[in-house]
């Protein structure tokens, strides 16, 4: 067991800190004693397998799970109790073959929670929709069925929905894993648009370079591994020991890589 | 051209249940919808076969049916929602045990009566021909209610066939909505069995809004494609039975299957005005 | 809430299931098993405490589709003498009956022994099935007493010849009470301009009647010789077309014909809809108030 990150607190306001929380589903505890702060501005990266605990952890943070122990405060609430600040991009999408949707309806779906039930969509959220579809490039397929695109153009498409909600919070659940690499760039670089204007961000993801560039990492496999700033987490043998095996090779940049016996990308 | 407006102008029996089978149309055309991108077609299913029972004993008892087909509906309900929070491995089966059930339990229930199969048939199949301005008015108040508490709720919906956990992390509370989903769903099945029976009721549910997943590019759209197919289907029912003297109920549901399998084909031809499926 | 509910459902088929299907039998004597309560009526006049009675079908009980139970089938089968109308009447028991005869159970049926009525031309039976074509048997005999007498004369030679003992006084006096109530019937009738004597009924129920006491039959709300069929727009639209017609005053819906259709014909055409019980017996379980019944209910609301 790690102590808790030795960040130190110059923030006042720390917006997400979980201590000695417990997460799991029905009362079984999949990953146990979580400790971390997240200030605004900053991202944490969940790295680990599938079923290591990145998607409850993450579940938690939204609401959609509770705690099983411990405690948990996101923006000085329990979880769940600020939808207007909150944003999530869960991991799978079945809805998109059937759901006669339009992107710009997607889209549109950010907006929700602002307006409530009655609300009307004024220029304001039109123009929010807008600018999220021109970051994310897909401002062309506005009227395009959803169900016709490809995967990483879906994925595009629910990103775009995340920006429109203008959250504090963003929590996305593997949002590169059917981008290819210059939907990775674009994505790496809205990342860093959203923390400069003030969000945090939380994210699960298999791709050690995104989890390099956040601000902490968190490593999971059924239990925190390790968790604090991501060069000095992200080693071979913290890796190995929450992957199972590791690849070094020599890159540009940090020279790890990780390779998962399950599905073998990258 | 004459011919297929007179058996309306002539006779109010058909003109009534014109009317009801297009309220119908439209309720099931909007709530099949949600049963259609939410994949409930087995809790339509389930529901209006529970149904039966209530109906069964309070036409034995005297009371309304629509009474006892909203007490059927309950206990259905409750128990599907019983069974799905004890097991997660075999609900399917014990929900559809539960139904099997609850169908067994109303024929039994009905058997008791002195025409046991004519008001098993009436009950499964409807009677639309019979419609009273009575019965004509509920449905009436029926529709009403469904399109209002769909307008209301039209945003947590959506967001609940896109994703029931955008929905809830959205602040939009999924089980609520869902509840009120559900209760729609029971209220067009407990009002609908008049005119085109439980087992009828159904197939009016899914097939229209079949059809309109299939042509529609809004949510919107699918729902008023739905319920075009549906008053389609009723009067295309309605006027078999009159010109070729068969059953109403089963006519139009029968219609309503065709124009189904009809838009199926057409689409599935290839596109050569929509371009391939990967834009860009 | 779900508690309750369970209960109730629970409740309801526990007194379902125990309302009595049959009488039981008293020991020693023959027993003879009648189909159903109208001809029972006569049968049970007839033999008096010469032997038990038991009627299969409960009064109340749709003839044309009532389904037996295991124990009705047993007391079918261990009958001395079956009493049956014949011509099909028993939808629901004729698989039975079957069985029964080939099984040499003693069988009498009544059909045997009148001049059976068969469908005829222009009986108002639009778009007609297969068994309601012209010529077609129409087994609704009772509703004739004249053709009761027949019934019960024959019925006491066999009762004498199957089952050993003598009903002929009580016979004898059964078939002067049928021709009074034919005479009294027949006067009713007589009040009643012709031109009135126009029967739309549930189903094809009333042909004897109507021979005997002079009715058109215009038509039916289920045209059918059975109570079980599904009504079609086609044959509403021709029932109201026939009833402007011939300026029918009323229409008798009986047990099983749908009561919706009925009142809908009613609204339809603007004529009375009346409930009319001819396959059942009243209260006091004589065939004589029955047919009593059904004149009067048919000649006051025709008038």
């Amino acid at each position: 067991m790690l102590p808790a990150s030795n960040i130190p607190d110059n923030n006042s306001t720390s917006c997400v800190i979980a201590r000695n929380l417990d997460i799991g589903y029905q009362g079984e505890v999949v990953v146990p004693q979580i400790n971390f702060e997240l200030t605004c501005g900053q991202s944490l990266a969940l790295v680990g397998i599938n079923g290591s605990g990145k998607t409850t952890l993450l579940k938690t943070i939204v609401g959609l799970l509770p705690p099983i122990n411990g405690e948990i405060r996101v923006l000085g609430n329990p979880p769940g109790k600020n939808p207007h600040q909150l944003a999530y991009l869960s991991q799978f999408h079945d809805a998109g073959f059937i759901l006669p949707l339009r992107v710009k309806d997607v889209v549109q779906m950010g907006r929700f929670t602002e307006k409530g039930l009655f609300g009307r969509m004024t220029p304001k959220d039109e123009d929010i929709i807008t600018s999220s579809l021109q970051r994310m490039g897909i401002e062309d397929l506005r009227d395009s069925p959803l169900r016709l695109l490809s995967g990483g153009q879906q994925q595009r498409v629910y990103m775009a929905q995340v920006l429109a909600r203008q959250a504090d919070l963003i929590v996305l659940d593997e949002p590169t894993s059917s981008l290819d690499a210059s939907g990775r760039d674009l994505f790496s670089y809205i990342m860093n648009e959203e923390r400069s204007r003030g969000a945090m961000i939380v994210v699960a993801t298999h791709d050690i370079q995104l989890a390099a560039a956040c601000n902490q990492a968190m490593l999971l496999a059924h239990a925190v591994v390790a968790v604090g700033p991501g060069e000095e987490i992200l080693t071979p043998e913290a890796l190995l020991k929450t992957f199972g095996i590791v690849l070094l090779y020599q890159g540009e940049d940090k020279g790890v890589g990780i390779v998962e016996r399950e599905h073998g990308h990258d | 051209m004459d011919t297929f407006i007179t058996p309306f102008s002539s006779n109010s029996f058909m003109l009534n249940a014109l009317l009801a089978g297009v309220l119908v149309s439209i309720a099931c055309g909007i709530i099949g919808t949600y049963i259609v991108l939410r994949g409930l077609a087995f809790i339509g299913d389930a529901l209006a076969h529970g149904v039966l029972p209530g109906i069964a004993m309070a036409l034995l008892l005297g009371f309304p049916g629509m009474l006892g087909a909203a007490v059927g509906a309950l206990v259905m309900i409750g128990g599907i929602s019983l069974i799905t929070r004890r097991t997660r491995l075999s609900s399917d089966t014990a929900i559809g045990l539960l139904f099997v059930g609850m169908l067994a339990l109303g024929v039994v229930i009905v058997s008791r009566s002195s025409s046991f199969s004519g008001d098993l048939v009436r009950v499964l199949f409807g009677e639309i021909l019979g419609i009273n301005p009575g019965a004509l008015m509920i449905q009436l108040a029926a529709t009403v209610i469904i399109l209002v508490t769909v307008i209301i709720c039209a945003r947590p919906f959506l967001m609940l066939c896109f994703s029931p956990e955008q929905a809830q992390v959205a602040g939009f509370n999924a089980t609520l909505y869902h509840n009120i989903m559900l209760a729609l769903i029971a209220l067009t099945v407990i009002t609908s069995f008049q005119t085109v029976g439980t087992l009828l009721v159904f197939g009016m549910l899914l097939a229209p809004a079949g059809a309109g997943a299939l042509v529609a590019r809004r949510v919107q759209t699918m729902m008023i494609w739905a319920a075009g197919f549906g008053s389609l289907s009723v009067y295309v029912g309605l006027l078999i039975s009159y010109y070729f003297d068969l059953a109403a109920g089963a006519s139009i549901v029968l219609v309503a299957t065709l124009i189904f399998f009809m838009v199926f084909f057409l689409r599935s031809r290839p596109k050569s005005t929509f371009g391939s499926p990967q834009i860009g | 809430m779900r508690k309750a509910i369970y209960i109730t459902l629970i409740i309801a088929l526990l007194i379902a299931a125990c309302q009595p299907t049959s009488p039981s039998a008293q020991p020693g004597k023959k027993t003879i098993v009648v189909t159903y309560s109208i001809i029972g009526a006569l049968v049970k006049d007839m033999v008096g405490d010469q032997a038990n009675v038991v009627v299969l079908i409960p009064n109340g009980q749709d003839p044309h589709e009532w389904e037996p139970s295991a124990k009705d089938i047993e007391t079918l089968m261990k009958a001395d003498l079956v009493v049956q109308n014949g011509l099909g009447l028993e939808g629901g028991l004729q698989k039975t009956l079957t069985q029964a005869a080939a099984a040499g159970v003693r069988t009498f049926v009544a059909s045997d022994y009148i001049t059976v009525r068969k469908v005829g031309q222009g009986e108002g039976i639009p778009n007609a099935g297969s068994d309601q074509n012209v010529g077609a048997s129409d087994p609704h005999l009772w509703t004739d007493p004249l053709s009761m007498k027949q019934v019960v004369a024959a019925l006491a030679d066999q009762i004498k010849v199957d089952l050993g003992f003598d009903v002929s006084m009580r016979t004898q006096d059964l078939e002067s009470q049928l021709d009074s109530l034919n005479s009294e019937i027949t006067t009713q009738v007589a009040t009643l301009p012709e031109a009135n004597r126009k029967l739309v009924t549930g189903h094809e129920s009333l042909g004897y009647f109507a021979d005997r006491y002079g009715f058109t039959l215009v038509g039916a709300i289920i045209p059918s010789l059975t109570s079980q069929a599904e009504v079609t727009a086609a044959d509403m639209a021709a029932l109201k077309t026939l009833i402007q017609e011939n300026q029918v005053k009323a229409i008798f819906f009986e047990v099983g014909t749908p009561k919706s259709i009925s009142d809908a014909i009613g609204r339809e055409t603007g004529v009375k809809v009346v409930e009319l019980a001819t396959h059942i017996l009243p209260s006091d379980g004589s065939y004589f108030t029955f047919m009593r019944d059904l004149a009067q209910t048919i000649v006051e609301n025709l008038r």
